[in-house]
């Protein structure tokens, strides 16, 4: 099989993403409901929604599904489903069952393609513990693919953008950079590794950190995704009344991020971020223009920015270490509110 | 003159070749980029803002002309200046008219205790003025002021809920080590500071 997704993209993964300004004008008229046993909604930006079945359970459900990012299907399949299931781990929960979204155009694209794709997602969702017990087609182009996942975690140990607290390290499980080094991949800018290591990192389950997270009583994470790092440390400073601090130069980056961004390899929706973030964020004297770009750039199933107390950060980092993320650091802490959200230093 | 083409290129392509023909282009030579996408447009255009490289800015239907200047005493372009004020949430100077520049914790000099009495004091008087002052930024010693112990610090606070933009060295605050005593005022960087002060009416210097 050699149909190559990318050209039936111009931008893909997270990177399709509305802007964030103006999903925000668009949700905020929006009647939220009022149901007691509704624990999280679109309020606080959170990674799914929660609700609460019983004093033991509550139900997390989230869907996300996007254009294609890299050439091959089996591997956009693997990608879509692992970042799907994400929004379930960052809330702390165990994925149970999910179903398959897809958009694909029947007549300009090889089925097998189609196979390959749910495939991908199939295998990926089992990696997961998660089975995938129906879905829905559409015949459109160009395709898109992902999954709505059902979770569930116990009511009081829900992990959500608004559980960090003063004085909390924050620590980031995966390197940043995908959406560069896509666009890169895109204008034969990339080695192979460069990119073979970015596919990895999107193909990586955040379920691991989501374990540690429970072992270590965490409150407050999110993963990162289409936002970015700094859209989304944003929104867990303003959900949480605290001020974050990101120190750029402690983030780990994927092998080639930094050179691309600095030729100028900076995708629109790095820059669409930064419309969203700069109202509220402060840049330290003397941050790097580059790093300050890389802190804007969407991510496709990205890693967990956890909240962690800071007498637990050295273990919490030693844990994921030892667990599949060897590149985990701390990149920030929280402070006492300012009138700025986010510090980038 | 340097001519960078990115017709028909879509993001991050113009990006990339606008930073390459900057780098290739010689010191002080223009260099003119063709944009026809509109995303790359707004985009470059912002690339070059943050960057602090003025450029003017031409359209002819589709194409975009965009040429950074890089002659020794360019000013900063109509479209530049234009582009500041309407980046809508800029944390940028929202000067309209009067500026107080406060280099120091203390009025004056002569006696330190008095000096202390009397900033207070002026900033106590400062919330009465009316209309408010457009920003106060503070500098050197002077941000020691906005610490979360600071006398002066209630006044402070009761300017920015009139309005007044209250603005804080960061090379200050990292010098004396208090970034974390800070309740109110964003931090500001040299660049933000000389075009408050530039773009004011009126500064007050206590």
């Amino acid at each position: 099989m050699s149909f190559d997704l990318l050209t039936t993209v111009e931008t893909g993964g997270c990177s399709a993403k509305i802007p964030p300004r103006q999903l925000e004008e668009l949700l905020k008229d929006l009647h939220l409901p009022a149901d007691p046993r509704i624990l999280v909604d679109i309020s606080t930006h959170d990674d799914a929604g929660v609700y609460k079945i019983n004093d033991e359970t509550a139900l997390v459900l989230t869907t996300d599904f996007f254009p294609p990012l890299v050439s091959d299907g089996y591997d956009f399949g693997l990608i879509a489903a692992t970042n799907s299931i994400s929004d379930i781990y960052a809330m702390g929960a165990t994925p149970l069952v999910a179903l398959n979204i897809m958009m694909f155009p029947s007549s300009r694209i090889p089925m097998e393609v189609y196979r390959e794709i749910l495939r991908g997602g199939n295998d990926k969702a089992q990696e997961a513990g998660v089975s995938i017990i129906g879905g829905h087609t559409i015949d459109d182009y160009p395709p898109k693919y992902g999954l709505a996942v059902i979770g569930t975690v116990h009511p009081d140990r829900v992990i959500t953008n608004a559980g960090v607290r003063e004085g909390d390290e924050l620590v980031l499980t995966k390197p940043v950079g995908t959406g560069i080094i896509l666009a890169g991949h895109r204008l034969k800018m990339t080695t192979p590794g460069q990119l073979a290591a970015a596919v990895l990192t999107m193909k990586q389950l955040n379920n691991r950190g989501a374990e540690l997270m429970a072992r270590h009583s965490i409150r407050g994470a999110t993963d990162i995704t289409g936002f970015g790092l700094a859209g989304h440390a944003l929104k867990m400073a303003r959900a949480s009344g605290v001020t974050i601090e990101l120190y750029m130069k402690n983030v780990p980056l994927l092998d080639g991020t930094y050179s691309l961004a600095e030729q100028g390899c900076i995708p629109g929706a790095a820059f669409r971020n930064l419309d969203y973030t700069e109202g509220e964020t402060l840049l330290a004297d003397g941050l790097d223009y580059t790093l300050k770009m890389i802190a804007h750039d969407a991510q496709t199933s990205g890693g967990l920015l956890m909240a962690v107390a800071p007498e637990r950060s050295d273990k919490m980092l030693r844990d994921l270490h030892s667990s599949g993320h060897p590149e985990a650091a701390v990149i920030g802490k929280a402070v006492r509110r300012r009138e700025a959200s986010l510090i980038l230093a | 003159m340097k001519t960078v083409d990115t017709r028909g290129l879509t993001c991050p392509a113009p990006l990339i070749k606008t930073r390459q023909g900057l780098n290739e282009a010689s010191a002080g030579e223009d260099v003119e980029i063709l944009i026809d996408n509109p995303t790359s447009f707004s985009n470059v255009k912002r690339y070059l803002s943050d960057n602090r490289l003025p450029y003017t800015v031409r359209e002819e239907g589709s194409l975009a002309i965009v040429t950074v200047r890089r002659g020794e005493k360019t000013e900063l372009s109509v479209n530049e200046t234009e582009y500041c004020t309407t980046g809508s949430e800029e944390p940028a100077p929202k000067v309209r008219k009067t500026v107080v520049a406060v280099s120091s914790e203390r009025m004056g000099s002569g006696d330190d205790v008095l000096g202390t009495k009397l900033m207070v004091s002026f900033f106590r008087t400062l919330v009465m003025l009316e209309p408010p002052p457009a920003a106060v930024v503070f500098y050197n010693a002077g941000v020691k002021l906005a610490m979360d112990d600071s006398p002066a610090l209630d006044h402070i606070r009761e300017l920015s809920e009139k309005g007044t933009a209250i603005y804080l060295c960061t090379t200050c605050i990292n010098h004396f080590g208090i970034r974390d005593r800070l309740p109110t005022g964003s931090f500001s960087d040299m660049y933000q500071i000389v075009n408050i002060l530039r773009d004011a009416d009126h500064i007050i210097c206590p």
